[in-house]
């Protein structure tokens, strides 16, 4: 008879953590989007034409660069942000998601490293870049990390599923 | 319970929460479009909001004129992001463009700040050709002096100083381009005194010195404070009653598509 996987520490931790970083991810990606501090909000092309302000003042990309990335990036998160909260092949978008976190936290520690002084833009408009910025993303990278390992090695131990039932 | 009904059931709450968001923005795109949306605390509502400002007021640093800033006082602080009711009252001789234009920009910034100095020279002069001489936006200069700069207030005074006198454009142009020169040796007055002629430069100085300037400053402060400025530069960019925060240094190009995207609302 078929049945489900016993709970352990390590299937908690991958539930718990991937529900909170999926709706983490997606509210980052709406935030973008809705711009939920204004009411009536704008529309969405003004949002994503604010959002590429902040994208571009890290001075990081060419101005062709941060509209695509501004017009993209919020759909991905969400994109990603659902697909961790399904569960749905989690160690290729747990990888994926540490991926995207690591190039944040890179970005946002040589911004504070130079000195600018400059908006997140991490969940809307309005967050200075500080210090706090840069621990949230790096813990938010550590569970993010943990997640994707955590992945791997429940893949990898034997599921009650795939073994052979007793008779 | 297995592992396809738990993973079943994810499925049906992620769709469930797309399909809430999804009827929640085309409630409200439907309420804008009814005009329902007028219903609401709007930003013109003195009841929401603190109280209008008659905007382009004449400069006047002495005069004890009813403020936006009085009202900041007494009002808790707004989010960032929030609607205002209008841009409060602006010195039209530090500002460029029409005062009707449907966008109004104001830039808080600190003539000390090298970031501000790139966003003046990358970014403003364009933005007057292509958009304050066109009638597109108001260019407002707005003065955010930072304690960590030792001749930045000095500096602030004498711009100020310049535009009771006519000259703000031409003064606030030197400061920021000879910004290098007069922040290591303090003499903002040397340097002002290269663009002015002798008479017009000893009215900015009888004004620098009759201190009735730092007034106009601390009011630039006190309206940096209720936008919730904290550093330089800063643009704070009114369109159709929503106030949009723009910090730090961007490319004209991408300050250009955001404009034009402001522009082009119905």
């Amino acid at each position: 008879m078929m049945q489900s996987a016993p709970f352990t520490l390590r299937r908690g931790f991958l539930l718990l953590g991937r529900l909170f970083l999926g709706g983490l991810l997606i509210y980052a990606g709406y935030a973008k989007l809705i711009l939920p501090g204004m009411y009536p909000h704008p529309p969405v092309g003004v949002a994503l034409a604010l959002f590429a302000t902040q994208i571009d003042s890290y001075q990081l990309l060419p101005p062709w660069a941060v509209i695509q990335l501004a017009r993209s990036l919020p759909f991905a998160e969400i994109a990603l942000g659902l697909l961790l909260v399904i569960g749905w092949q989690l160690r290729i978008w747990a990888s994926f998601a540490t991926a995207l976190l690591l190039g944040f936290v890179v970005i946002v520690v040589r911004s504070y490293a130079k000195g600018l002084e400059i908006n997140c833009g991490c969940f809307g408009p309005g967050e200075a870049l500080t210090i706090k910025t840069v621990l949230r993303d790096g813990a938010l990278l550590a569970l993010t990390a943990g997640i994707a390992v955590c992945a791997f090695l429940e893949a990898r131990a034997s599921h009650p599923w795939s073994a052979p039932e007793k008779r | 319970m297995n592992r396809r009904s738990i993973r079943a059931g994810a499925i049906i709450c992620a769709l469930l929460a797309a399909g809430l968001f999804l009827g929640r923005e085309l409630r409200h795109g439907l309420a804008l479009k009814t005009g329902v949306a007028s219903a609401l605390p709007s930003p013109g509502d003195p009841s929401s909001t603190p109280a209008p400002v008659e905007s382009a007021q004449p400069y006047s640093p002495s005069a004890k004129s009813p403020s936006v800033l009085a009202t900041v006082e007494a009002a808790p602080l707004p989010k960032l992001a929030q609607a205002t009711p209008a841009v409060p009252s602006i010195d039209p001789r530090k500002a460029l463009g029409s005062k009707s234009a449907p966008i109004t920009i104001e830039v808080f910034s600190d003539y000390q700040c090298p970031a501000c100095r790139t966003l003046y020279v990358s970014v403003w002069r364009q933005l007057v050709d292509n958009y304050a001489n066109t009638g597109k936006v108001y260019l407002v200069h707005r003065d955010f002096p930072l304690p960590v700069h030792a001749h930045s207030r000095v500096a602030a005074h004498y711009a100020n100083a310049a535009a009771h006198i006519g000259k703000f454009e031409i003064v606030e142009q030197l400061l920021f381009e000879k910004q290098a020169t007069w922040e290591q040796s303090g003499d903002v007055d040397g340097t002002v005194a290269r663009v002015l002629t002798p008479a017009e430069m000893t009215k900015v100085r009888a004004l620098v010195k009759g201190g009735t300037l730092e007034e106009g400053i601390k009011k630039d402060v006190e309206l940096a404070q209720f936008y919730r400025v904290t550093q330089t530069p800063t643009s704070i960019i009114t369109c159709k009653g929503q106030t949009y925060p723009v910090v730090g240094v961007q490319s004209y190009a991408v300050f250009h598509a955001f404009l034009d995207q402001l522009l082009s609302q119905k």
